[in-house]
C-alpha cells in the first residue's frame, strides 16, 4: 500500500500556492512539492496542519492506494 | 536546473572540501613521513587553513545572502535529509576509521618482520610518523565529507 494524497487539487481548488500553503504550515515550498509528488511522507503533526489549513478531514487529503 | 538556496549552501561546502583536498593535502603529504615537530610551518599553515576558510565561507554565504534574500524555513524534511546525510558520513568516517588502524596494526606487524631481514632501509621506509597519521586522517574526513554533503545534495533533488 502506497500512501498518496490529493493536496495539489484541494490546494489549487483553494486558490493557494504552493509557497502560501507553505508558509502557512511552516514549511518550505520544496516541502509542499515533494508530498505533492508523493516523495516525501509528511509527519502526522505536518499532515493535520495541512489538513487544518486547507479545511478539510485529514482522511480526505490522505489516503492509502494499492 | 534551478537550485534552491539549500542545494547551494551544500554546493558551497562541497567546494570547500575539494579546494581543501587540492590546496592544503599536497603539503601533509609532503610531510607525512616527519614527526609534527619536526614539520616545517604547521602552525602556519594551520593560520592559513583557519584564515582561508573563514574568509571562504564569509565570502560565500554572503554572496548566497546577496541572491536569495527570502529567508527559507527549516523545516522536518531538512530535518530527515540531515539525519540521513549525517548517519552516512559518520558510518563512513566510523568504517574507514576501523580500516585505518587494520592498515596501521598490518604496517607495525609489516615492519616487525622486516627486522628480521636486517634490511635497514627497508625497514625504515616502514615508518608511520605522525604526519603520516594525520594525512591519512585528513584524507578521511576530506572524503567523508565529500560523499556525505553530495548524498545530502542528492536526497534534496530526489525527496
Amino acid at each position: 500500500m502506497i500512501l498518496k494524497n490529493n493536496l495539489k487539487e484541494v490546494r489549487q481548488k483553494k486558490g493557494l500556492t504552493q509557497e502560501e500553503l507553505g508558509t502557512n504550515v511552516g514549511v518550505s515550498r520544496q516541502t509542499i512539492i515533494s508530498i505533492e509528488r508523493y516523495r516525501y511522507k509528511p509527519t502526522l503533526e505536518l499532515a493535520m496542519k495541512i489538513a487544518q489549513n486547507l479545511n478539510i478531514k485529514i482522511e480526505k487529503l490522505f489516503y492509502f492506494a494499492e | 536546473m534551478s537550485l534552491s538556496k539549500k542545494e547551494l549552501s551544500i554546493l558551497i561546502e562541497v567546494m570547500y572540501s575539494i579546494v581543501f583536498a587540492l590546496i592544503f593535502l599536497p603539503y601533509f603529504y609532503e610531510n607525512q613521513e616527519k614527526n609534527l615537530t619536526l614539520i616545517d610551518g604547521l602552525v602556519e599553515k594551520i593560520i592559513q587553513i583557519t584564515i582561508g576558510s573563514v574568509i571562504y565561507f564569509s565570502a560565500a554565504y554572503a554572496i548566497l545572502e546577496i541572491a536569495f534574500k527570502k529567508k527559507e524555513a527549516r523545516d522536518e524534511r531538512d530535518d530527515m535529509i540531515n539525519s540521513k546525510s549525517y548517519k552516512l558520513g559518520y558510518l563512513l568516517y566510523e568504517f574507514s576509521l576501523f580500516i585505518f588502524i587494520g592498515y596501521i596494526y598490518t604496517k607495525f606487524q609489516n615492519k616487525e618482520l622486516l627486522n628480521l631481514t636486517k634490511n635497514k632501509e627497508l625497514y625504515n621506509s616502514f615508518q608511520l610518523t605522525d604526519g603520516g597519521i594525520l594525512f591519512f586522517i585528513l584524507v578521511l574526513l576530506a572524503c567523508t565529507s565529500i560523499i556525505k554533503s553530495l548524498y545530502q545534495f542528492y536526497l534534496y533533488r530526489t525527496v
